[in-house]
C-alpha cells in the first residue's frame, strides 16, 4: 500500500508540474506583429530670390553701352530629386517694350544681361522649357545638377544694361519689369 | 492548474491507493491534463498605411490619422499579471529611409490617449521583455490582469508625429518606413 500511495503521490506531483509548465509560457506570450506603413514625401522645390526689388540707371547715355544699371544679386535655391540641369531665364513680357517713358520704348534687344565674367548679351531668345517669351527671354545660367548635387544654392552678380549704340533717346524716365524664374531640365 | 483540481486528483489518487482493499490490484495512475492555450492577438483595423504628402522643414509633420489597433485577449490570471503593447522600430537610425538620408526613430513620435505615452513621445525606448529594439521602441500601454479582465479586448488609436524641428534639410524625395507594433504578457 505504501508504494501505492507512493505512486498517488508521484501522479499528483506530475499534474503539478504540467499546471506548472503552463503557467511558464503565460509570461513572454507574445501576439502577431501588425505594421503600420509610414510614408513622407518631400517635394522638389526651386527659389529665386534678389537682393534688390529695384535696378536703376541715373543717367542714360546715347550712342553708347556705357549704361549699366545697379547691379542685382541673385540666389537660386533648388531642392530636386530628377533634372540634369538648374536654368536661369531672365524675360521681358512684352519684348518690344522692354522699357517704357509714355510713348517711348526701349526694346529687350537694346537690354543686355550677364551672369559673372561672361559676355553681356541681349535678352531676344526664345523661351526655354516653356518659360520666357519668344524674342525676349535671355539664358543667365545653367547648371548642372545630379544625384549628388540635387540639393545645392549659388549666388551670382546679375549685371544688366543697355546698349544704346545707334540710338538716341528722348529725355524721361524709362521704366520696365525683368523677370527672372527658374527651370529644372 | 487550479488547488481544487489538484485536490480532486490528490483525493482520487489516495483513494485508488487506500480504498480498494478487497480488489486489491496493481493501480494505475492516470494523470489528465486539459489546458486552454492563452490568446493573443493585435490587429489594426484603420490607418495601416500613414502618408504624409508634403512634408515641411524645420516643422513638426502629424501623419493624417489615427491608427486604430485592438488587441484580443484570454489569458489566465494566476499566471499573468500585465499585457502590453510595444511599438518600435527594426532600426532606430533608419526609421524613415530616403535616396541618401534617413530620419531615426527620436524624429518619430507616438501619442496613445488611452495608454502610457499620452503626450506625443520619441520611438526611443529600448525593447520591452525581449520586444522592441534597443533605443528604438515605445511602449504603449500596460493593463493589469485579474478575473474581471482576463478575457478582454481594447481599442486603442495611435496617433504618430513626424518631428523635423532642428533636423537637417530633408533632400526632395520619398521617406518610407515601418512601424512594428506587438503584445506581450508579463
Amino acid at each position: 500500500m505504501h508504494a501505492l500511495l507512493k505512486s498517488a503521490l508521484v501522479g499528483t506531483a506530475a499534474l503539478v508540474l504540467v499546471g506548472s509548465s503552463t503557467a511558464s509560457a503565460q509570461v513572454g506570450l507574445t501576439s502577431n506583429v501588425a505594421t503600420v506603413a509610414l510614408t513622407a514625401t518631400k517635394a522638389a522645390t526651386l527659389t529665386v530670390s534678389t537682393n534688390v526689388a529695384t535696378a536703376t540707371l541715373a543717367n542714360i547715355t546715347d550712342n553708347s553701352t556705357a549704361n549699366q544699371f545697379t547691379p542685382v544679386s541673385l540666389t537660386t535655391d533648388w531642392n530636386l530629386n530628377a533634372g540634369s540641369s538648374v536654368r536661369m531665364i531672365g524675360w521681358f513680357a512684352t519684348p518690344a517694350q522692354a522699357l517704357v517713358n509714355g510713348t517711348d520704348l526701349i526694346p529687350s534687344s537694346k537690354v543686355e544681361g550677364r551672369v559673372g565674367a561672361t559676355a553681356f548679351a541681349a535678352f531676344t531668345n526664345g523661351a526655354v522649357g516653356g518659360v520666357g517669351v519668344a524674342g525676349g527671354s535671355l539664358q543667365l545660367f545653367s547648371q548642372a545638377v545630379a544625384a549628388g548635387s540635387y540639393f545645392g544654392t549659388r549666388t551670382d552678380q546679375l549685371d544688366l544694361r543697355l546698349n544704346l549704340t545707334g540710338t538716341t533717346t528722348m529725355a524721361g524716365n524709362y521704366t520696365g519689369t525683368l523677370n527672372l524664374q527658374a527651370i529644372v531640365q | 492548474m487550479g488547488s481544487r483540481t489538484f485536490g480532486l486528483f490528490f483525493a482520487l489518487s489516495a483513494f485508488l491507493a487506500l480504498g480498494a482493499k478487497e480488489l486489491y490490484g496493481q493501480a494505475k495512475i492516470i494523470s489528465l491534463a486539459a489546458t486552454s492555450p492563452a490568446d493573443l492577438s493585435l490587429v489594426i483595423t484603420s490607418g495601416a498605411i500613414q502618408t504624409i504628402a508634403g512634408v515641411t522643414d524645420n516643422a513638426v509633420n502629424n501623419f493624417p490619422s489615427p491608427v486604430v489597433l485592438q488587441t484580443t485577449w484570454s489569458v489566465n490570471p494566476g499566471q499573468t499579471n500585465t499585457v502590453n503593447l510595444v511599438a518600435y522600430f527594426l532600426v532606430p537610425a533608419q526609421a524613415l529611409v530616403g535616396a541618401t538620408t534617413q530620419i531615426p526613430s527620436s524624429r518619430v513620435l507616438a501619442r496613445m490617449s488611452t495608454g502610457l505615452p499620452t503626450a506625443f513621445t520619441p520611438i526611443t525606448q529600448n525593447a520591452f521583455a525581449g520586444v522592441g529594439t534597443a533605443g528604438g521602441s515605445l511602449r504603449l500601454y500596460s493593463v493589469n490582469i485579474g478575473g474581471s479582465n482576463k478575457n478582454s479586448t481594447r481599442t486603442d488609436n495611435l496617433d504618430l508625429q513626424l518631428n523635423l524641428v532642428g533636423f537637417p534639410t530633408l533632400p526632395a524625395g520619398s521617406y518610407a518606413g515601418v512601424l512594428n507594433l506587438r503584445v506581450i504578457t508579463q
